[in-house]
Formats: C-alpha cells, sequence, structure tokens
C-alpha cells in the first residue's frame, strides 16, 4: 500500500522559499512523474517524500499516516538516484542484501530475496561481481535490485536514466514498466524528459519554480494543457504558439497549434511559407516554416515521404478542432 | 632503430643519472661495510684510510651482531614505527570524521590541527621531553601534583574521606628513563604526524559519494553502521599511503631519540648508525646494510598487506 498526500508542504533553504504550499495527492498503485525544467523543484519535492529534505511547514501522509517527522528509513520507500549510489566496495550481492542486513534478517531469507531480485532483473551472472566491473544499464539494475528487496510501500525515482545512451535509456523505460505493472507498487519518477513523462506515468505533475502547472494524465496534459507553459512543454516537438491577429481571429491572445495537426501542400492551403531547414527521421519529417507572417518559425510534421527541398514555397492547413486558446494571462481558453 | 629503441634511448640519461645516485652511496656502504676503516687510531694508523689492503670479511657484521645493542635498536626501531602507525591511523581517521562535518570555526580548528606537523622534528621533542613531560617542571608534573593534592583535600572531607584515604599518592613518571624514553618518543611524533594522517584522511572523506551516504540512510543504516560499511572502505587507500609514507620517515627517527635520552636504553638502527659513525666506520656501514636489509624487510610486509587496496 503506498497513498502519499502532501498537505500545504512547503520548503524553504534560508530566505528563499523553493516550494511554496503544495497539494497533491498520488493514489496507491499508481506510477506518478514529476516533469519540469532543471531547478523546478521536483528533486526537492522528491527528497521531502523521502524523508532526506525536512518540510518547512505542513504534512506529507503515507497510507494515512502522518509521516512529517518519521526518519527516512522508517517511512517504508525506497529510492532509486541518479548517480546510483551502489555502495562501491560491496559485490553485487552485498549491494542487494544490504537494507535486509540493516533490517537485520535471517541470512535464509536474505539469500533468498537477492536469488528472486536477481533473476528478475537478469543479475544472476553477475552477483559476485563489484559494481565498477558492471555496465551502466547493469548498475542501475542493481540499484532497481536494492530497492526492490525492502518491499516498500513506494519507489521514488531521482532521474534514473540520464546517465544512461539513447538506446538503453529506451529499454531500462520498459523494463520499468514492466516492474510497475509486475509489483502493482506506487511509483514516483522524476524527469526533466518530457518524452520519459509521457511514455511512463499514470500521471504527471508538472512542475515550475515550485508550484504545480497541471496535474492529470499524459493524454490529458497533450489534449488540453492548462496554460501556455505546460503548452510549450508537453509534447515533442513543441508547440507552435503565434500570437497577434492570427490569435486575435480566433478571440485569444496566444493560439497554439501542434506541428502534428498542421498538413502541408505544395498548392493550396490557407497559410503560406518558405521551407527552412527539415529534420528527416525516417517515418516521419519535421518542417521548419518561415515568412508566414505571423510566427518567426512554425514547425510541422509531414509523412516521410512527402519532399519539399530548402526554399521551396510550401502551403499550410492547421486542423481547426485541435486549435489551443490562450488569454492573456496565458491561460487556456475552454 | 625500431619503434622502442627511441623512447628507452630518450630515458636513459634519467635512468642512468639515478642509478648513479643510488648505486654510488650503496656500493661504498658495502665497500666500507667489508674493510676496517676508523676515524682515528693512534696504534694502528694505517686503518683511518679507506684500503682494500684493511678488508675485515664479514667482520663488521659479526661486530655489530654481537654487540648488546644491535637486537634493542631493531626491536626498537620496530616498535616505535609500529606504534606511531597504530596511533596516527586511529586518531586520524577519529578526528577526520569528527571535523568533516560543518561546524562554526571549522577553519581555525583546521588550521590549528594542521599546525604541530610544521614544528621542527628538534623542537617538538625540546618542547615535549621538557615542558610538557618532564615530571617536575612540565605540565605533566604539574597535573599529578594537583592530582594528588585534590585526593589529600578529598581524604579530609567526610563521608567519602574513607574511600578516598585508600588511594595511593599519584608518582609522575620519568620519561627520560631506560623503560620510558621509548614511549616519549612515540608520544611525541604521534602527536606531530597526527595531523598529516588528519588532513590526508579529511581530503579523502570530502569526496566521498553523499548520494551513497543517502541511499544507506533510506536503507536504515546508522551512524555506526554508515562508518563501518561506506566511510572505512572508502578510507582504505588513503590509510595505505599515510601507513607507507610514515612507516619510511619514522624508520629513521633520530633528532627526538637524541633529545629524550641521547640514546640510553632507547636506540633505533639510524641512532646505533650514529653513535657508531663517531669512530668505527666500517661497523656503521654494516649497521647501515642491516638498516636496508630491514626496510626491505618492511616494505614486502606493507605492499603484501596494503598493495591490494592501492592496486584496484
Amino acid at each position: 500500500m503506498g497513498r502519499i498526500v502532501l498537505d500545504t508542504v512547503t520548503k524553504s533553504f534560508g530566505e528563499s522559499q523553493v516550494i511554496p504550499p503544495l497539494d497533491l495527492t498520488i493514489e496507491d498503485g499508481e506510477f506518478a512523474v514529476f516533469v519540469g525544467p532543471s531547478g523546478c523543484g521536483k528533486s526537492t519535492l522528491l527528497r521531502l517524500i523521502a524523508g532526506l529534505e525536512d518540510t518547512t511547514s505542513g504534512k506529507i501522509l503515507i497510507d494515512g499516516d502522518d509521516a512529517t517527522q518519521v526518519p527516512p528509513s522508517k517511512r517504508g520507500l525506497a529510492m532509486v538516484f541518479q548517480s546510483y549510489a551502489l555502495y562501491p566496495h560491496m559485490s553485487v550481492r552485498k549491494n542487494i542484501a544490504f537494507p535486509m542486513r540493516m533490517a537485520k534478517l535471517d541470512q535464509s531469507e536474505i539469500d533468498a530475496r537477492v536469488e528472486a531480485a536477481a533473476k528478475s532483473l537478469n543479475l544472476v551472472d553477475y552477483l559476485e561481481q563489484k559494481p565498477g566491473q558492471l555496465s551502466g544499464g547493469q548498475r542501475q539494475r542493481v540499484a532497481i535490485g536494492r530497492a526492490i528487496v525492502r518491499e516498500p510501500a513506494a519507489f521514488l525515482f531521482d532521474e534514473p536514466l540520464s546517465n544512461l545512451d539513447a538506446a538503453l535509456r529506451v529499454g531500462m523505460r520498459m523494463e520499468i514498466l514492466e516492474l510497475h505493472k509486475k509489483l502493482n507498487t506506487t511509483m514516483i519518477y522524476v524527469t526533466h524528459d518530457q518524452v520519459e513523462a509521457m511514455t511512463m506515468a499514470d500521471k504527471i505533475v508538472v512542475l515550475r519554480a515550485g508550484h504545480i502547472e497541471q496535474v492529470g494524465s499524459p493524454l490529458e496534459l497533450y489534449r488540453a494543457p492548462r496554460n501556455l507553459f505546460v503548452a510549450g512543454f508537453i509534447g515533442s516537438p513543441t508547440m507552435n504558439l503565434m500570437t497577434g491577429a492570427i490569435a486575435a481571429e480566433h478571440d485569444a491572445t496566444t493560439i497554439g497549434i501542434r506541428p502534428e495537426h498542421i498538413s502541408v501542400s505544395a498548392t493550396e492551403g490557407p497559410w503560406k511559407g518558405r521551407v527552412g531547414v527539415s529534420e528527416h527521421l525516417g517515418s516521419d519529417t519535421f518542417f521548419h516554416i518561415h515568412d508566414t507572417g505571423f510566427a518567426d518559425a512554425i514547425t510541422v510534421r509531414a509523412d516521410g515521404e512527402v519532399d519539399f527541398k530548402y526554399g521551396d514555397t510550401i502551403h499550410l492547413t492547421p486542423r481547426a478542432d485541435v486549435i489551443h486558446r490562450f488569454d492573456a494571462q496565458g491561460l487556456r481558453i475552454a | 632503430m625500431s619503434d622502442r629503441k627511441i623512447p628507452r634511448l630518450l630515458q636513459t640519461p634519467a635512468v642512468v643519472l639515478l642509478l648513479i645516485w643510488m648505486l654510488i652511496p650503496l656500493g661504498m656502504t658495502l665497500y666500507f661495510s667489508f674493510i676496517r676503516y676508523v676515524l682515528n687510531n693512534l696504534r694502528r694508523p694505517e686503518w683511518t684510510t679507506p684500503s682494500l689492503s684493511n678488508w675485515r670479511g664479514f667482520g663488521n657484521y659479526e661486530f655489530v651482531l654481537n654487540s648488546k645493542d644491535f637486537l634493542l635498536a631493531i626491536q626498537n626501531s620496530l616498535f616505535i614505527v609500529g606504534s606511531i602507525l597504530f596511533l596516527t591511523v586511529i586518531l586520524g581517521v577519529l578526528i577526520a570524521v569528527l571535523i568533516n562535518k560543518a561546524f562554526p570555526g571549522q577553519g581555525i580548528v583546521r588550521v590549528l590541527l594542521i599546525s604541530p606537523f610544521f614544528v621542527m622534528p628538534a623542537v617538538n621533542a625540546v618542547l615535549w621531553i621538557n615542558m610538557i613531560l618532564d615530571p617536575v617542571l612540565g605540565l605533566q608534573g604539574l597535573a599529578v601534583d594537583a592530582i594528588n593534592s585534590v585526593i589529600d583535600g578529598l581524604q579530609a572531607a567526610p563521608l567519602v574521606g574513607g574511600f578516598f584515604s585508600l588511594w595511593p599518592d599519584f608518582q609522575p613518571i620519568s620519561f627520560r628513563a631506560t623503560q620510558t624514553s621509548a614511549l616519549a618518543v612515540i608520544i611525541m611524533v604521534t602527536w606531530q604526524w597526527t595531523p598529516f594522517a588528519v588532513l590526508i584522511f579529511m581530503t579523502s572523506l570530502q569526496s566521498e559519494d553523499q548520494q551513497q551516504k543517502e541511499a544507506a540512510i533510506l536503507d536504515g543504516a546508522g551512524a555506526w553502521s554508515q562508518f563501518r560499511f561506506l566511510t572505512l572502505p572508502h578510507l582504505a587507500r588513503p590509510i595505505a599511503i599515510v601507513v607507507m609514507i610514515q612507516a619510511i620517515f619514522h624508520l629513521s627517527l633520530y633528532a627526538e631519540i637524541e633529545i629524550v635520552s641521547r640514546g640510553n636504553g632507547n636506540k633505533n638502527l639510524p641512532y646505533l648508525i650514529g653513535e657508531f659513525a663517531n669512530n668505527n666506520i666500517g661497523a656503521a656501514s654494516a649497521t647501515g646494510i642491516f638498516a636496508v636489509i630491514l626496510a626491505n624487510i618492511v616494505a614486502i610486509f606493507l605492499l603484501r598487506m596494503i598493495g591490494k587496496t592501492l592496486m584496484e
């Protein structure tokens, strides 16, 4: 069980308040992702939940019990760090066994759990090696193994994949998701990568300067961003935002349209522009369009087959039903 | 020339210079250790110049082995070095861990801690033996006097007087005596070299991974477990370095021994060499060769014990 509630939690370092009063509920078994640009307080929030930082005010409830003053080891949470934080002098086996050894479990119980964890994480062959001899992905798995054996109420991940190369990252992403489905335990995952957030989360929490900008499922955030910040942060490539006359036409201060919601044509369409650089991904091509008269550059996604050269004239047709409108305060107009 | 010859050729001057640097003194020591060579002898003036005609074979070695101070000197060398290593490493680790935490006045405390290291060995010895360890005028004498007078006062007190009258009068220890002069040397060198250990351990502690500590806290490790399972293994390498460097330095202690007791009951090998070298260069050289052998034995043991940590 792991239902985590933050009740008007704040955190200040000296004079500066990094987390203004914040309320958040993470349901049992949920995969919640904290996402935001660096310095937005997402890691601090995770450390507050873990107990590595003290809250300045407010309460943290874990399964309904006030855990604000409970020491980190007694909160029943396991954390996976960005640097893995493995103990370099111990073998993989001893690393995984360490929390159980600290909890003074029976040696037979420890062995059984280590074996089980190693098996499920494909680490059986490496149990006697030191962390220094393992690759980044294997180290990450050891760190996860060390978290699993504690059978925690919730897992906390602090940017666990940012030290891995791109190919490995996709693989580990799937493994963590698989683990979540298997264990059905609450997981809180911190990342600055919106792709990780979109692909993994049940619930995304978008943070900026300690404020929660929006909470919702990945598709809710994608379809109905509450404000300009979320609109710009979620989705890749980012949403095209336009102001001025074109926005006024839609009774808004700013309008936004995603690159995938604009279709291109050589001959017809309401908007006209000149093709700049293009990014070919094979399946898709992203064109950067200039000289449209209402924005510096507009990004559009087209099928990989579509072929335009640098400098070609291009016509664009936005899908009218998915134009996002924002008012002068940057808030969404329903 | 092949690819390998050019680098070898370029290294040659340095290697040759180093060899000369080492081999000439070593060769001369070996040569003197096999001949009769004294600085002053009125009956046999021919012994005062080194010459192969004064060949003595292993006679100098026999003379040294049979001299009454030789075994004592070897024992003392090992005892002093071993004790200093043991004490400096333990004190060094404890103090380094203690001052690694942030506290007000940290900068001043650190400078004060390092300062004994900048005292000259001879000054260090004079200060300790005259001002601190002296049984009458030193802090030790004053402290023992004070304790005795406090106990005297308590003996007259009601209730607890009976208990304190069972206590003996404490006697100050004379650290210049045959039995205790080695201890004085150990105390003063430990005082001087603990800062060195602290300095090395402190820099190492500052490079300790904080996320590992946080992971250990979440894993339920208390302060002792963190020290035992994270900090101590992390310090293995600096401890090895401190032990190696200090072993080399302290095998050649001289000033402290000279000042504390003039070698009275407390000689080590360098001091014995110095005594022989007052006149008998042949015996001093033979002792020097023994010292080289001892240093090598110590080095082999150290490398066996510590080398593994350094190589990892």
